[in-house]
């Protein structure tokens, strides 16, 4: 193991434009999930049915197929049509569209919470739709699901690494490089490893705050 | 004969007195009350007897042994007593039936059969024989009320112990309760039964204890402790849940009468009262 | 070649696909009631242990745990098969988010009825056996489903360590064929169906043990 940690020590700036890759991939794409998802929630939840049953159609195919087929769609299927993006852009686009459906899901559960007289009394108040969904449904729903909302920020931190199965050089890409250069696949994945668990428990501690500062009071946190 | 003994018990918890030497005896075939405030340690005192709680001093002597003592199978001493809880703890994944013969078939080991028969006249004892395949959920609170009994009446316990049997039940159904404690103690079925229903501890016809403040301060047959000369803190007691009763009358004019009788004069009102 | 030849071209692999999702599933089912079990009737330094495993094992990326196993342990002199390898890694990560599943659901139970069945005298691995268990199950199906379907949608990962699954077979049939689109199109739609199939699958096995009264 020591051997292997002077290894790094000497690609430390790889190793180093790995770990900023992989973070502003996960920052970049909870971002644009989480503004997919409110897009997609507002879609589900106005207009007519059959926009209903598109939007939910789309949440329910994203939750029900591997983001990485996805993925390789874009990287591997697309260049054949002659295509060609870049391993960053096909990541956000793909993560975007897969992370905007869990999210939409985690704001339509909050929503079927909310007191439906709440949101008769705005209306007759007078407040067009798109201002009851701004100023009464999106601020309680978005504070409801704050637990799952920062859940799914640890889950795309976790699931950038597979941007690495499309050549994005990310932290394990970096470490997978290290491992071959040095033959030794268990101190690098184990190092690898253990920077995720340190990475996820700084987003850990970051939640519990969030939750503290944002969960109303007196009312129940959606599961 | 006497069946169980209790003998100075004492529970400290937490810098609070609890039981605060409590001592009684229960004969065999014998049906006593122990009435009391919420709060007064009855349900802890039920508790201390089967040793689902620890006493911190005094002594219990069930059938002859000493149940506090070391070395002593709990879960043996468990299966002689048969407990009633106040919210019937009926298991929510079990029918009726299966309630029933669950310790038959794990505590027994019992056949399938054996058990179910066994289980069904116990059933029908409670005159449920005719629900034995539903689930709790689709039983009434009276309902699970007879199932829990048969539950605790199908491993021919030496005692039956009642934790405020009418508490969670509409005051009908209180009656039905009384009933079936009547049912029971013809049938020389040993009872110990904890409540602060003052309906309940008057109409069940046995001894009544008062337990406060985890003291025993009176002791008697019904009329004894409810009459003239009544402890002052029976009076005080009574004198609560006398008001209690009347104020939530208003709210719902359908069950008036049956929680403590207020009005009646026959009723215990009357009897302290005069 | 028509896209219906390529999606039975690529239900060779469903078969793996299939073997590697249920073979994970049962893992982390096995691993999450342990877990939660052991937590729930453990000493309180067993409970941190647990806690501690729950933890971690939520932290790391299935694929790094993967790798850790497949390609790492041979480092250590330990060979692992990449089905095994699927499973110490995917499984029990699954084994750890459905621990606290199950820590939840466990919670569902009512605590008078374990007193009650203590003042029976039933021991308390039977409590667990004959109460809480067949009732925390029922409580947990939906938090299960959602576990399966992680699983099944982070199968694919198989094909790194050699199984010839839906993925591994697209991945030579896009090579061969350079329609990449259509093939991960057809693959896409071919997880989804299996996602369908394994969520009513689960919900009709559910209706069909339902108590009334008690559903999570």
């Amino acid at each position: 193991m020591a051997s292997f940690l002077a290894l790094m020590l000497e690609y430390w700036p790889q190793v180093l434009s790995g770990l900023g890759n992989t973070l502003l991939l996960a920052a970049v794409i909870s971002v644009t999930g989480l503004a997919g998802g409110v897009v997609v929630f507002y879609l589900a939840i106005s207009g007519g049915p059959l926009r209903r049953r598109l939007t939910e159609g789309y949440i329910s195919f994203f939750i029900g197929t591997p983001l990485i087929v996805l993925l390789f769609l874009m990287y591997y299927g697309l260049p054949q049509w002659g295509l060609k993006l870049t391993p960053f852009t096909v990541a956000v686009i793909g993560f975007t569209l897969n992370v905007a459906a869990y999210n939409a899901r985690y704001l339509m559960t909050a929503f079927r919470g909310l007191d439906p007289d709440e949101l008769q009394a705005a209306r007759a108040q007078g407040f067009s739709d798109l201002q009851v969904f701004q100023l009464v449904i999106l601020p309680q729903v978005m504070r409801l699901s704050v637990p799952a909302l920062t859940n799914q920020v640890i889950l795309n931190l976790k699931d950038s690494s597979i941007a690495f199965l499309i050549q994005y050089a990310e932290f394990f890409a970096q470490m997978q490089d290290l491992a071959i250069r040095s033959f030794r696949f268990l101190d690098a994945y184990l190092v690898a490893g253990a920077v995720y668990l340190a990475l996820v428990s700084v987003v850990v501690v970051a939640a519990r705050w969030l939750e503290r500062r944002y969960v109303l009071p007196g009312v129940r946190r959606a599961r | 004969m006497t069946l169980l003994s209790v003998q100075d018990l004492k529970l400290e918890y937490d810098g609070r007195i609890i039981l605060d030497g409590v001592s009684f005896d229960l004969a065999q075939g014998e049906l006593k009350v122990i009435m009391g405030p919420s709060g007064s340690g009855k349900s802890t005192l039920l508790r201390c007897l089967n040793r689902l709680a620890t006493p911190t001093g005094g002594r219990v002597v069930f059938e002859g042994r000493d149940v506090l003592g070391p070395g002593v199978d709990e879960r043996a001493l468990r299966q002689r007593i048969g407990f009633v809880f106040q919210n019937f703890a009926l298991y929510r994944h079990l029918t009726a039936l299966q309630n029933v013969t669950l310790a038959l078939r794990h505590l027994r080991r019992m056949p399938a059969a054996e058990a179910d028969e066994r289980a069904l006249r116990q059933l029908a004892r409670m005159d449920m024989q005719a629900h034995a395949h539903k689930y709790p959920a689709q039983l009434s609170g009276g309902q699970k009320q007879r199932v829990a009994i048969a539950r605790a009446l199908a491993m021919d316990p030496a005692v039956l112990f009642f934790d405020e049997p009418t508490s969670a039940l509409d005051p009908l159904m209180s009656r039905e309760v009384v009933n079936i404690l009547h049912q029971l103690r013809d049938e020389r079925v040993s009872m110990l039964c904890v409540t602060h229903d003052l309906y309940l501890a008057r109409a069940a016809g046995g001894r009544v204890m008062f337990l406060d403040e985890g003291r025993i301060h009176a002791e008697g047959e019904v009329d004894e402790l409810f009459g003239p000369n009544a402890d002052p803190r029976v009076r005080a007691f009574f004198h609560q849940e006398l008001r209690q009763a009347q104020t939530a009358q208003p709210i719902d004019a359908a069950q008036p009468m049956d929680q403590a009788q207020p009005a009646g004069p026959s009723g215990p009102a009357g009897l302290a009262e005069r | 070649m028509s896209f219906l030849q390529i999606l039975l071209q690529l239900a060779g692999g469903v078969g793996y696909t299939i073997m590697v999702t249920v073979a994970c599933s049962l893992t982390g089912v096995v691993v999450g009631l342990g877990v939660a079990m052991l937590s729930r009737i453990g000493p309180p330094w067993l409970r941190g242990l647990l806690g501690a495993f729950t933890f971690i094992f939520r932290a790391v990326p299935v694929l790094v745990l993967l790798f850790i196993v497949f390609f790492g342990l041979p480092n250590a002199g330990l060979r692992v098969p990449p089905l095994v390898a699927m499973m110490l890694s995917l499984g029990v990560i699954a084994g750890a988010y459905l621990a606290e599943v199950f820590r939840g659901a466990f919670d569902s139970v009512d605590a008078s009825e374990v007193l009650a069945a203590e003042a029976m005298g039933l021991s308390r691995f039977q409590i667990l056996r004959l109460i809480e268990i067949p009732q925390m199950l029922r409580f947990a199906v939906p938090g299960m489903i959602n576990e399966f379907t992680t699983v099944l949608k982070y199968s694919p990962f198989a094909y790194t360590v050699g199984i010839p699954d839906v993925m591994k077979e697209a991945m030579s049939l896009s090579a061969t064929t350079l329609r990449g689109v259509e093939i991960y199109l057809a693959v896409g739609i071919i997880y989804f169906l299996i996602y369908k199939l394994l969520v009513t699958g689960v919900w009709a096995l559910e209706k069909r043990t339902r108590i009334p009264g008690l559903t999570g």
